[in-house]
This record gives C-alpha cells, sequence and structure tokens, in this order.
C-alpha cells in the first residue's frame, strides 16, 4: 500500500518543526506558519467524517483556536506536531457527533474499498463491493471505523496511525489486522 | 447515530480550502490571542476615517457632477469626523440592538411550575415541551416554584430587521447571511433574574416553520463573539394530508357510521332470510351391491338413528379392508349385542361394535345391497336423486335470489358511502390547501441553553448587480446610517450592508427586492421599482430613498408600509 510521504519528517524536519511550536509558544502570532501548514490536512481529516462542509470548516477552525488555546500545554514526543492536531480534530469530531451536532459520515471511494478487498485476499470484488460498505458502515465499532478509515480511506501508515492514536505503531497493525479478519468472518 | 456513506463523493480543491482560512479569526478567538489589532479604539477610528474619506473621494471624482461634487468635497471632509464618531458608536452598540425605538416582536409569556414542567402551545401553533426541574440560578441551584418562560418567533425579514438580531453569520472568516427558515428567542426569569437551563435538561421546541427543506442547521447566537455557533440539525416534519387523517375522520363521521350500521342491517337481513328457508335432505347415498368375496354382517337398522338408510330395505354391512385383524371365526359368536354408529366417511362407512361379555370388537362396514334388494335399492335411489336435485335446484334459486338482493342493497350503500368519502377527501383537501404552511410544517430541536436559536442556512449575498450606492434623502443629502437592509423577495434573508456608501451593493436583478434603512429613528425605503434604474456601469449609483412619513408603532405597519 502507498504511504503518506507527507507525514514523514526526517530528524531535521522534526526539530526545524519542533523550533516552530517553541517560536509559537512565545508569540502566537508565529503559530501562522503552523496554521498554514496544517489548515488542509486537518480540514480533510475532518470533512472525511462529516457530509457538511460548512461544519467541517468551522470545525477545522476550532481545531486550531484549541490548539492555539493549549500550545503552553503542547510537550514534544518525539512524533509530528500534526499528530497532535489529528487527536485535537478527532475529539472535535467525537464531541460533534456526541451532541448530535452532525452526522457520522464515512466517505468511500471505489478504489480504497477495493484495496481493504485485497487485504482481505478478496477476489470477488464486485459481488462483495456492496455488502463490506454495508459491514464497515454499519458493524464496525467507532474505534475499528477509525482505523480503517485511517489505513485505507486515507492511506496513512501504521506509524502515523499510532502517533494520532497514541499507540504504537505494532498496536496499530495488529488492530488493523483484527479487523480485516473480522470483516472475512462478517462476510463468509 | 446511524452513519451516513457516501461513495465517491466530489473533491474538494486545495485552492477552495486555502480560499477559507483565517488565522486572523484563530488569533482573535484563542484564549492567547490576546486583544486583537482590530478591536483596539485607535486601530477602529482611523481605519473607518480613512475608508469614509477614500469612498467619498473616490466617488465623488467617478461621478459625472464631479464639478459640483468637488465644491462638496471640502465639505464632506469636515463632516467625516463626525461621521467617524456616528460609526463608532453604532459599532460599540450591543450584540442584539433593535433599529426602531418602540417596536419589536413581542414575547409571549408563559407562567409554569418549575418543579413541574409544562407543555406551551404558541399562536403559531408551535409546542414547546419543557420538563420538569429544567431551571438552575447562576450558582446551579434547581430552582422550585413559578418560572415565566418569554418566548417569541421570527419569520421574515421584518421580524428579523425589528429584533435587531444580527442575521450575518462568520464562517471560518467568511461572511454569510442567513436564509431563514425561523427563528426563535427564549428566556427564563424567575423574581425578574433571569434563570439558566438546569445541567442535562434540554426543552424540546416544535416550531413551527415556512420552510420545509432540510438544508439548514441550528444555529445558537453567542451574543459574547457576536456570530453564530451552529448546533447541528434540525428535524424537519411537514404535516400531509395522509390516508391516516382520512381514516381516523371516517371513524368519527356519523353519517359514515350510520351508513355502517345499515350494511350490518341489510347483511342480518340476508342471514334471516337463508335461515328460514325450508330444511335441505341429505343427499341419498347410492347403493353399492355386495362385494361376494367380502364378509358381511346383517343388522337391524334404527330409521330414525340413520335415515339415509331407512330409505332402502335389506342393507347389509360389508367389513371393510381397513379391518386387517377381522377374522371369519368371529361369526361363530353368538354377540349380545352389536351397534351402529357414523364411521370416519360420514354416509359412506359406519363404525360396528360387537359386544359379549367383556369382548368388545369394532370394525368398519360399508352399507351395501344384494339380488333384489340392490335393484331395489337402485330404483328407490334414483327416484330419491331426482326429487333431491329438484329440491336442490329450488333451494340454490332461493339462495341465489336472498344473495342478489342483499348485494343490491349493499352496492348501493357502498356507492352512497364512496361518494360521502369522496366528498370528504375533497373537503379535507381543500381545508389542507388553505392552512398556513406554518402549520402544516414543524422544525423540530433540542435546546439546553436559553437565548435565541435560528434554524437557518448560511448563503452568499445575492449576485447579478454589482455597483457603489450612495443613498440619498430629499434635496440629494446623504442619509447618516449604518445598516442598510436589502430584501430579495424570492429568500427568506435580511441582507445586511453597513455605512452608507455601500461600496459593494450587489443584487439580483431578476428578483423583487426592497431596500431600506434607518436615519434618526425614521425609515427610508428604496421601492422595487427603482432597482430596474441601476447597473453595473455605474461606478456610483444615487439611491433616492423614500421617507415613510407615517408614524410606525407596530411591525405590522412597517410590513404594510413596505408593502411586505
Amino acid at each position: 500500500m502507498q504511504e503518506t510521504s507527507k507525514y514523514h519528517l526526517t530528524e531535521a524536519d522534526l526539530a526545524n518543526e519542533q523550533g516552530k511550536v517553541e517560536a509559537a509558544k512565545k508569540n502566537p502570532a508565529h503559530f501562522a506558519v503552523l496554521y498554514d501548514t496544517y489548515y488542509e490536512p486537518i480540514f480533510r481529516f475532518i470533512f472525511q467524517r462529516l457530509d457538511d462542509k460548512e461544519l467541517a470548516f468551522d470545525a477545522t477552525q476550532q481545531v486550531f483556536i484549541k490548539a492555539l488555546s493549549n500550545l503552553p500545554k503542547y510537550e514534544y514526543r518525539g512524533v509530528p506536531f500534526a499528530s497532535w492536531l489529528f487527536r485535537i480534530a478527532l475529539n472535535e469530531l467525537t464531541s460533534l457527533f456526541r451532541l448530535e451536532q452532525a452526522q457520522r459520515t464515512i466517505n468511500i471511494d471505489s478504489v480504497s474499498i477495493n484495496s481493504v478487498m485485497e487485504e482481505m485476499e478478496e477476489t470477488k470484488i464486485d459481488l462483495y463491493h456492496d455488502k463490506i460498505v454495508a459491514i464497515i458502515a454499519e458493524q464496525l465499532t467507532e474505534d475499528e471505523l477509525q482505523i480503517i478509515e485511517m489505513r485505507f480511506f486515507e492511506k496513512r501508515s501504521f506509524k502515523q496511525i499510532g502517533d494520532i492514536l497514541d499507540i504504537t505503531e505494532n498496536n496499530a497493525k495488529v488492530r488493523t489486522y483484527r479487523i480485516i479478519d473480522k470483516l472475512k468472518k462478517v462476510i463468509c | 447515530m446511524k452513519r451516513k456513506v457516501n461513495v465517491d463523493r466530489a473533491e474538494i480543491s486545495s485552492e477552495e480550502i486555502a480560499k477559507r482560512k483565517n488565522f486572523n479569526s484563530v488569533l482573535k478567538q484563542s484564549t492567547r490571542g490576546g486583544k486583537p489589532i482590530l478591536k483596539n479604539k485607535w486601530f477602529l477610528s482611523s481605519i473607518a476615517v480613512a475608508v469614509v474619506a477614500a469612498v467619498s473621494i473616490v466617488a465623488l471624482l467617478n461621478n459625472p457632477i464631479s464639478k459640483t461634487a468637488k465644491k462638496e468635497l471640502s465639505v464632506v471632509k469636515a463632516d467625516s469626523l463626525e461621521l467617524s464618531d456616528f460609526y463608532k458608536k453604532e459599532e460599540s452598540k450591543p450584540c442584539i440592538s433593535p433599529p426602531l425605538k418602540n417596536i419589536n416582536i413581542e414575547y409571549t409569556i408563559y407562567k409554569l411550575s418549575a418543579e413541574k414542567g409544562a407543555v406551551l402551545d404558541f399562536k403559531t401553533s408551535s409546542k414547546l415541551i419543557v420538563p420538569k426541574s429544567s431551571f438552575e440560578d447562576s450558582n446551579g441551584k434547581v430552582l422550585k416554584g413559578e418560572i415565566e418562560l418569554h418566548y417569541r418567533e421570527f419569520h421574515d425579514a421584518v421580524d428579523f430587521f425589528v429584533s435587531g438580531i444580527p442575521m450575518t453569520y462568520d464562517s471560518a472568516g467568511v461572511r454569510y447571511q442567513f436564509e431563514s427558515a425561523g427563528m426563535i428567542e427564549i428566556l427564563a426569569f424567575q423574581d425578574g433574574k433571569q434563570v439558566n437551563m438546569a445541567k442535562g435538561k434540554s426543552i424540546n421546541i416544535e416550531m413551527s416553520s415556512n420552510y420545509n427543506g432540510t438544508e439548514s442547521n441550528l444555529y445558537k447566537l453567542d451574543t459574547v463573539r457576536n456570530n453564530w455557533s451552529c448546533l447541528g440539525k434540525d428535524k424537519v416534519v411537514a404535516k400531509t394530508l395522509s390516508s391516516k387523517t382520512i381514516d381516523s375522520v371516517k371513524e368519527q363521521n356519523p353519517k359514515l357510521k350510520a351508513i355502517e350500521a345499515k350494511k350490518e342491517e341489510v347483511k342480518m337481513e340476508k342471514e334471516k332470510a337463508l335461515s328460514i328457508l325450508p330444511t335441505l335432505s341429505p343427499e341419498p347415498k347410492k347403493p353399492i351391491k355386495v362385494n361376494k368375496q367380502k364378509h358381511t354382517f346383517d343388522i337391524a337398522v334404527e330409521p330414525k338413528e340413520f335415515p339415509e338408510l331407512a330409505i332402502y330395505k335389506g342393507v347389509l354391512f360389508e367389513i371393510g379392508d381397513e379391518n386387517k385383524n377381522f377374522n371369519a371365526s368371529l361369526y361363530d359368536i353368538t354377540w349380545d349385542d352389536a351397534s351402529l354408529k357414523e364411521g370416519t366417511q360420514k354416509g359412506k362407512n359406519y363404525l360396528l361394535t360387537l359386544k359379549k361379555g367383556t369382548k368388545k370388537y369394532e370394525l368398519v362396514v360399508y352399507p351395501v345391497f344384494e339380488g333384489k334388494n340392490y335393484e331395489s335399492a337402485m330404483k328407490s335411489y334414483d327416484e330419491k336423486f331426482a326429487m333431491y336435485n329438484t329440491t336442490l335446484e329450488k333451494h340454490r334459486l332461493e339462495e341465489k335470489r336472498i344473495e342478489e338482493e342483499y348485494q343490491t342493497k349493499l352496492l348501493a350503500l357502498k356507492k352512497q358511502q364512496d361518494e360521502f368519502i369522496r366528498k370528504l377527501k375533497e373537503e379535507q383537501a381543500n381545508q389542507f390547501k388553505q392552512m398556513d404552511i406554518e402549520d402544516k410544517v414543524k422544525r423540530m430541536f433540542a435546546i439546553n441553553s436559553f437565548g435565541v436559536f435560528n434554524s437557518d442556512c448560511p448563503k452568499q449575498y445575492p449576485q447579478g448587480i454589482l455597483c457603489t450606492a450612495n443613498l440619498v434623502k430629499e434635496k440629494n443629502v446623504n442619509l447618516l446610517c449604518y445598516e442598510i437592509y436589502l430584501v430579495d423577495k424570492a429568500r427568506n434573508s435580511l441582507f445586511t450592508y453597513h455605512k452608507n456608501p455601500i461600496t459593494q451593493f450587489s443584487f439580483n436583478p431578476k428578483s423583487t427586492n426592497i431596500l431600506w434603512t434607518v436615519e434618526d429613528g425614521v425609515l427610508y425605503w428604496l421601492k422595487p421599482e427603482q432597482f430596474t434604474g441601476i447597473s453595473n456601469k455605474e461606478a456610483m449609483c444615487n439611491l433616492k430613498m423614500n421617507r415613510i412619513e407615517q408614524k410606525l408603532t407596530t411591525v405590522e405597519e412597517i410590513k404594510a408600509s413596505l408593502n411586505f
């Protein structure tokens, strides 16, 4: 599977980014650089899980407001700053769904579904396409859905999934294959 | 919550996403943003002065009558400080500022018990469902005793205008105007003090609406941020003239009830007529000739008990094949008793019981005839069967006559009933058509705090003609106004512009438009027909506003004055 390369930062990149974070901690105006860098990925992450574009723009803005407000509490843990933003975005979404202010939406493209099927070693793609969509939509728990979305629909690496969900890379991999096994069992 | 699935949804371009970036808004709203530069008084006043001066100069230089205008330039400059003060005053007004003194949408005040809650009906047929113990004071203490609930609704542009509630929505830095499906304000008081909704409680609102579209979201006005917060979707329930509604009316209609009773009556009549028809004797059974290979019993038959057998003489009872254990030795026994009763196939076989002492045998037997008895039985059968057929035919004819009579009566009643139902449906459909749409559409949502809630859809300002509009009154004197309102009658919205002249005034020339503003408590308006004279080409267009001379005291009077 193709990995998202943007996320993979070298040691030097991470250090450079951490410098920007520290600058923003001292002067909120310097947060603009990080805002510019991550606005689009955060918007796309949120909109992937929503149906309403305007609500997604509002939620994106809220993520950055919360990030800037809580920046003094941010601690560098050797992972990209983006993973912290994605976690705030996940919390924002959870809050929207809990308060029923937004409809939980799964946005799937046909190619992504094929990659889920490939992972399941399922060759009858046409036959099971709709069934697998229905199973993902109706039978997966929210945690399982998050992993499937990140791995197959957003093409994220296990490392990045781990960073966002605050679990190890290996754990992200194990969880992903457990869900694939579950899908296999349900579809049989 | 049920998940929605979109397959292959259209992508949003990076350009569109980038357009929505607004770091200033993040900075302003974050707790670390400090006092934004935009809020500094010196900044606002400088900008106001600069904008007014620049607009005035550009406008006057572009004006075809610029010679006269140039003369007036010095006057404008002299006035600009006064204008700046005026704008500063307007900008510092609270979030909700009714533009006309003493004219507003009235609150309906409900008094209810905090402990019991209540279901409240509003004059527009909206409903408020207040659960028990829904109120708390500012210390979080759940309140008891009498609560005053103040409630009002806003449904059209004039309602929005008089309320002074802002209808603009800043979504991630982009300014939209709300197109409303209805707005409410709900406040609660105890002993004159405003109270809060208790934690974990919510009031269900069923708001009557003029609009049944589902694209609206529910927003709450944040009077501190002077912006709206999106709370998610409301639920739209559109009342239809359902078959259920008609059925319930049918059930209650006395005329239809009488027809139903009459139908039951004619059915009873039919059943009575059928019951008094002479009883048809059973069909005679065709005699069967004895099978000499089989054993028979000769038993005397009680005619009253078996009339179908009594009509024949010399009937014998042949042992059926089903008696697997029959033994001819049974013939050698002198039986104390032999009795007959109906068998498994009525009129065709019988059950013969033979008894001696404690011994008892049961045999399935079939009536048969031998020799002359058979011939005689056949003759008798032919006569009886002919007679039976004649009687049967008569009986059937009589039954048919009764049934036809019944069906004729029933059909007449059904016709009567159908015609009545048709009229009833027609009447209901007419009544439904005449109902206000507000009675037909309900927007349902739950609120867990008090304030202003709006079922809305943020929309762009109307487009078509774009110009700089300068609002003037008598003798071409510029109107001193801050908020200027445009209504496009095809849309339920109040588009607000700020400051005169309006540098980016746009409207849809295909719609019926009205523009109005307030100067010193007096309403000035631009009539729909005056919009035809405005074109794109004009850099600065002077709009001659009409003063409403009548002293307005009610919302209805404003609507009438603006031909709304």
